[in-house]
């Protein structure tokens, strides 16, 4: 019995020294990575609002589109949203911050949290990728599978199938948000 | 001398990539890029010399029973320390490695020195034995994720410093790749030749 209660103890300290050393690096690195979350949003925001004054945010859909934030031009008129939006890609959820037009065209899009491959699926954080799909929304279609790009786009993307699609799909359904918006949150 | 041996014995005689052939997973994954690979590299240095210390200190503590749960909470503990400390310090590495910094703790390499080495030597010889270890793994993925971007991608990717984007981009290969190499059947295909290589170096058809 001495011997158990010798070993659940000594594997009690263990685990207790573990978790306070956790805690103690826990307690320096948890406002860096606050402050460092919150600069790269407002980063993304900025790149994504192509000039326009940013407004409060609202609630989304509830399912792929997390939030929505007016874009307003200098007489106050809407002139297109921001949308947060969450793909599925190979390495789990993906956000994205994409700013839209009223008529539901894509004005600029960021991949932000991800856990896609590195070299292979992160490839969408580049800007010439998420540039592909710079006007569209509208009047043309955004793409649903890597087949319906032009090959040397094709090309770029190659081996990552998933994060496309995933990316596409969320870019779709706010699209399909903003058309449904009319024009106000 | 004898502590020397075990600071060097990582690096060639017993490299754990490519001569013990541990931590297969994240030298496939992660070598795709030179900078991932050196990310990937320094923490895994980091926490193979803190847990192997650790557990060399508490090897005589530990009871026989509750060894392995006893090393996995340690080498736990100090992957979560390097990955809050790079999620803070050196976010586009910490994002660029994904899951694989998490998954550290189940790297053959840790767990393997741990219950191979440091359970059973002193302070002085395991930590640098983890240290020799970490360098060598982190040679040997540098030098797969360098033959892979390079072949694969046309660039070598480092990390920017003032003026200098952290991108090295080599004319001609950078506009028409073998992008298999950056894909998994390349890492393999790679990993293949080399081993191939190294156990050719190693035998006395290399000698000769």
């Amino acid at each position: 019995m001495t011997k158990y209660i010798k070993t659940a103890v000594t594997l009690f300290l263990i685990s207790a020294v573990c978790t306070l050393l956790c805690a103690l690096v826990n307690s320096a690195t948890a406002p860096v990575i606050a402050a460092n979350n919150e600069n790269d949003r407002i980063a993304a925001l900025d790149a994504v609002a192509a000039g326009f004054a940013i407004g409060e945010q609202q609630e989304g859909d509830g399912e792929s589109v997390n939030y929505a934030i007016a874009l307003t031009d200098d007489t106050g008129a809407i002139a297109g949203y921001i949308l947060g939006l969450t793909g599925k890609g190979y390495g789990g959820a993906m956000d994205i911050i994409a700013s839209y037009s009223l008529d539901g065209s894509i004005m600029a899009a960021k991949l932000t949290t991800n856990s896609e491959s590195p070299g292979i699926g992160k490839k969408a954080e580049n800007d010439w990728y998420m540039d592909m799909f710079k006007g569209l929304g509208a009047d043309n279609p955004i793409p649903v599978s890597k087949n319906d790009l032009p090959s040397e786009q094709s090309s770029l993307i190659s081996g990552a199938s998933i994060t496309f699609s995933g990316i596409t799909a969320a870019l779709r359904s706010g699209s399909e948000f903003v058309k449904g918006l009319g024009g106000a949150v | 001398m004898s502590h020397m041996k075990e600071l060097t014995k990582g690096l060639f005689k017993e490299n754990p990539t490519f001569i013990i052939m541990l931590g297969m997973c994240p030298t496939l994954s992660v070598s795709t890029q030179v900078s991932n690979a050196l990310g990937m590299g320094v923490a895994v240095i980091f926490v193979l010399t803190c847990s192997n210390i650790f557990i060399s200190m508490l090897r005589k503590v530990i009871p026989d029973s509750i060894r392995i749960p006893s090393y996995i909470v340690i080498i736990a503990s100090f992957v979560t320390v390097v990955e809050m400390v790079m999620h803070a310090y050196v976010p586009a590495i910490y994002e660029a490695l994904g899951v694989y910094l998490p998954l550290i703790v189940v790297n053959c390499i840790i767990l393997g020195r741990a219950e191979a080495f440091a359970g059973k030597n002193g302070v002085i010889d395991s930590a640098l034995d983890g240290i020799g270890m970490g360098i060598g793994f982190t040679m040997s993925l540098s030098f797969i994720a360098l033959i892979r971007e390079v072949i694969g991608a046309g660039t070598i990717t480092l990390f920017p410093i003032g003026s200098f984007s952290g991108t090295i981009t080599l004319p001609g290969l950078s506009a028409s790749p073998v992008r298999v190499m950056t894909l998994a059947a390349g890492a393999l295909l790679l990993m293949g030749y080399l081993k191939a290589f190294f156990t050719w170096k190693s035998s006395k058809g290399g000698k000769a």
